[in-house]
C-alpha cells in the first residue's frame, strides 16, 4: 500500500517537473526567481541535500559490508542503490542551475583546480564510480577484500566530499554568514543524519516482506542514531546563531534574523525545528513508537524534509543582505532584488528531480537490490 | 585629441557653459567680462587623462597599472555613468556594472545624501577568479578582471564570492522585445533590436540573438572599458561624469592625474578590511 502511494507520488512529481524542465531547458532562466544578488537558490540547495544524501547513505552501508554489524546484515545494497540514485538526482539539480550546461565537459578537460568547485565536480564525479563499483562488487564478491578496500576508500572519499560542500560556501570570505570554520564539519554530520532519515525510510516502508525479528531492532537502533545527530545538528545551529547573534557584526545579525524572525522564520520554525527535528526525536525515543515501521518511516520522510529546508537556510539567508549600503534600490531591473522565494518553475524542476529519484529507488529496490532478507 | 588647440578650445567651452550656469546665482557679483581665452589656462582633467592614456598605452600592457578614483565629494548622483555604461556595453535589463548607491546620512534634520558609484573594483587579489572552476574569469595582464563568456559556464560562483554585489547574469532580456511593431514603420523592438545586440565588450562582437547565446547565461561585470582603453579613449564612465568625478589611468605613472590623487591621505578604499586591494580609490 505504502508502496503504491510512493510510486504513485514519484509519478506525479515527475510528470508535474517535467513541465519546468521543459520551460528550463528551452526557454532559459527567467522564470527562475534566483538572480543577480541572490545567485544560488532553491537547485544549490536541493544539490546540497542530495548530494549529501548520498554521502550519508554511503557511510551507512558501510555498516553492512566494512564493519559488519550484524543488526545491519542485509541493508547495504539498498543503501548504495540509495547513494547510486540520489547522487546523480543532485547533479542534475546543480545541472538545471548553470547557465551553460552544453559547456559542463569544460570542468573535466579545462578545470581549474584551485577553484572549489571544480574540485568538487571531480570529487563528485569519483564518489559516483565508488558507489557503482561497490554496487557491482556488493552483486559479484561481497565478501571478497576488494570490496573491503572500495568501501575504505569511498568511505573516506564521502566524508571528504560531504566536507567540502561546506567548504564551497564556508570559503566565501566576502559572506560572513557561510564564512564559519565550522561548516565544512557540519555538513558531514548533517549528510550522516540524513542518511540515516533514509534508512529509515527505507527500512520501516519498504523492507524485506518477511521479517525475520530484526527490523524493530533495526529501527530502534537507527531512530536511536537519528535522534543523537538530531541533537548535534541541533547544537550546531544553537552555537551558530547564538555566536553570530552575540559577536554582533551587522550582515552576520541581518541573516540569522532574516531566519529566526524574518521572512524564512515560518519555514525555520514550524518546518525545520518543529515538523522535522523536535517532532521526530520526541517520537523515535519511545521504543513502542519508533519500533513501528510506518510510524518509523513517516519519522524518517519528515527528518529528510527537515534537513531539505536546513539547506535551503543555509544557502539563501548567506546571500539575503547587500554587499552595499543602497545596493538594493541603486539599479532596478528584473532579478536585482534581495529576496528570493523560489518559483513555480523551479519548484516543478525540483519535483522532477525528486520524483525521478523516488522513482528510481522504488524500481531499483523492486528489480535490483532487494533488501538480503537475514534470519536470525 | 591631446593637441593644444583642442584642449583650449575643450577649456573655453567648459567654462563658457559653467558660467552660464552659475551666473544667475551671481547676480550681484563682479563678474569678470574677459572672454574665456584670458583666464589661466586650466587644463580639464578629461583632457589630461586623455594624454596621459596615449602616454601608458606606449607602455608593454604588463607596466601599465590602471587604476580608477572617485571623487565622492564631487559625485552628485545624477547616474549619468550608469547610463553611460549601459549605452557604450549594450546592457541587458538586470546586468549592471555601475550602479551609484545612495545614502542618506546623519540624523534630521542635519542630513545630507552620499553617493557611491560602484564599478567593479579590479581587486589585486580577486576572491572572484580562483572560484571558477574553468577559469572563465581572471586577471588580464593589465590587471583587469575579465569573463571569458565563451568560456564561462554560467555557475555563478564568482559571483557569490564578490564583496562588493558587482556581477550580474545575464538571463538574456533586452529593452526592446516587449515594445510594439508596426509592419512598413521604423518603430519598436525589431528595428532597436539590432541596437541591443551590438556588444563590443572585450574587442568581439556579441549578437546575443538567441536565448542559448552567450553572453546570455554567463555572468558579466565591468572591465574598465578594455575595448576603448584600446583605441586610447577614456573608459565611458570617466567621461561622461557631468561632475569630473571619476577618474582612470596608469598608477605606474608617476606624474599621472590618478597617482596624484590617490597618494594623498583622504582617499580610501572599500572593504579594506577584507585584502582584495581593489584598484577602485574614492576620494573622502
Ligand atoms: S570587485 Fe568583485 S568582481 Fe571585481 S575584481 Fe573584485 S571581487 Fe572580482
Ligand atoms: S559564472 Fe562563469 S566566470 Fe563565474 S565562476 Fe562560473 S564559470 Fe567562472
Amino acid at each position: 500500500m505504502i508502496k503504491k502511494i510512493a510510486y504513485t507520488v514519484g509519478a506525479i512529481a515527475l510528470l508535474f517537473g517535467l513541465w519546468g524542465v521543459y520551460v528550463r531547458l528551452f526557454e532559459g532562466e527567467q522564470s527562475a526567481n534566483y538572480g543577480s544578488y541572490i545567485g544560488w537558490g532553491l537547485w544549490v540547495a536541493m544539490y546540497l541535500f542530495l548530494a549529501g544524501l548520498a554521502a550519508g547513505a554511503y557511510m551507512l552501508a558501510t555498516l553492512d559490508y566494512l564493519f559488519n554489524i550484524p543488526q545491519f546484515k542485509g541493508t547495504g545494497k539498498a543503501m548504495l542503490w540509495a547513494a547510486a540514485v540520489t547522487l546523480p538526482a543532485g547533479l542534475a539539480s546543480i545541472g538545471m542551475d548553470i547557465g551553460h550546461m552544453e559547456r559542463i565537459w569544460k570542468v573535466y578537460l579545462q578545470p581549474n583546480f584551485s577553484s572549489f568547485l571544480a574540485l568538487m565536480v571531480w570529487g563528485y564525479t569519483i564518489f559516483l564510480l565508488l558507489i557503482l563499483l561497490s554496487l557491482y562488487l556488493a552483486f559479484t564478491r561481497p565478501e571478497q577484500s576488494v570490496m573491503k578496500l572500495v568501501m575504505w576508500i569511498g568511505l573516506v572519499v564521502a566524508v571528504l566530499v560531504a566536507g567540502g560542500v561546506g567548504f564551497l560556501l564556508g570559503g566565501n570570505a566576502s559572506r560572513l554568514f557561510w564564512h564559519v570554520g565550522l561548516l565544512p564539519v557540519q555538513f558531514p554530520v548533517f549528510a550522516l543524519a540524513s542518511g540515516a532519515a533514509l534508512m529509515l525510510v527505507l527500512v520501516g516502508w519498504f523492507g524485506p516482506k518477511e521479517d525475520h525479528g530484526n527490523r524493530a531492532n533495526q529501527l530502534w537502533t537507527l531512530g536511536i542514531l537519528t535522534v543523537i545527530l538530531s541533537v548535534v545538528k541541533l547544537y550546531f545551529l544553537f552555537t551558530d546563531f547564538t555566536q553570530s547573534l552575540y559577536g554582533g557584526v551587522p550582515e552576520n545579525v541581518q541573516a540569522v534574523q532574516a531566519i529566526m524572525f524574518g521572512q524564512y522564520s515560518f519555514s525555520f520554525w514550524v518546518v525545520q525545528i518543529g515538523l522535522g527535528t523536535l517532532l521526530p526525536i520526541l517520537v523515535l525515543v519511545q521504543p513502542k513508537l519508533a519500533k513501528n515501521d510506518f510510524i518509523a518511516g513517516l519519522m524518517g520522510v519528515l527528518l529528510l524534509i527537515g534537513y531539505a529546508v536546513a539547506r535551503i537556510l543555509i544557502i539563501v539567508p548567506g546571500q539575503v543582505v547587500p554587499m552595499l549600503p543602497g545596493l538594493a534600490e541603486a539599479f532596478s531591473g528584473p532579478k536585482l532584488t534581495f529576496e528570493y522565494v523560489p518559483s513555480l518553475m523551479e519548484w516543478s524542476v525540483t519535483s522532477a528531480v525528486l520524483g525521478g529519484a523516488i522513482l528510481a529507488l522504488l524500481i531499483g529496490l523492486d528489480r535490483l537490490v532487494r533488501f538480503t532478507e537475514v534470519k536470525k | 585629441m591631446s593637441n593644444p588647440n583642442e584642449a583650449t578650445l575643450l577649456n573655453k567651452y567648459a567654462s563658457e557653459v559653467f558660467a552660464g550656469l552659475v551666473a544667475p546665482a551671481l547676480e550681484d557679483m563682479q563678474v569678470s567680462t574677459h572672454p574665456a581665452e584670458d583666464l589661466p589656462a586650466k587644463e580639464d582633467a578629461l583632457v589630461r587623462m586623455n594624454r596621459e592614456l596615449k602616454r601608458a598605452l606606449e607602455k608593454p600592457a604588463s607596466e601599465r597599472h590602471w587604476v580608477m578614483v572617485i571623487d565622492l565629494r564631487k559625485c552628485i548622483g545624477c547616474s549619468a555613468c550608469t547610463v553611460a555604461c549601459i549605452a557604450e556595453n549594450k546592457l541587458p535589463p538586470g546586468v549592471v556594472y555601475r550602479p551609484v548607491t545612495i545614502e542618506e546620512v546623519g540624523t534630521y534634520p542635519n542630513v545630507t545624501m552620499k553617493f557611491l558609484p560602484r564599478p567593479c573594483m579590479q581587486c589585486d587579489k580577486p576572491p572572484c577568479t580562483d572560484v571558477c572552476p574553468v577559469s572563465a574569469t581572471y586577471k588580464n595582464e593589465e590587471g583587469v578582471a575579465v569573463v571569458d563568456y565563451d568560456q564561462c559556464i554560467g555557475c555563478r560562483a564568482c559571483m557569490a564570492a564578490c564583496p562588493f554585489g558587482a556581477r550580474t547574469f545575464d538571463f538574456g532580456y533586452t529593452y526592446t522585445e516587449q515594445l510594439p511593431v508596426m509592419d512598413g514603420a521604423v518603430i519598436g523592438g525589431e528595428s532597436a533590436g539590432g541596437y541591443e545586440h551590438a556588444s563590443q565588450e572585450y574587442g568581439k562582437e556579441w549578437a546575443r540573438n538567441s536565448r542559448h547565446e552567450s553572453p546570455i547565461g554567463n555572468v558579466r561585470k565591468c572591465h574598465f572599458c578594455l575595448h576603448r582603453i584600446k583605441d586610447g579613449i577614456l573608459p565611458a564612465c570617466t567621461t561622461t561624469c557631468i561632475g569630473r568625478a571619476t577618474y582612470f589611468g596608469d598608477a605606474n605613472d608617476p606624474d599621472a592625474l590618478v597617482t596624484e590623487l590617490i597618494n594623498k591621505p583622504n582617499v580610501i578604499r572599500l572593504k579594506e578590511e577584507l585584502g582584495t586591494e581593489p584598484r577602485v580609490y574614492y576620494v573622502v
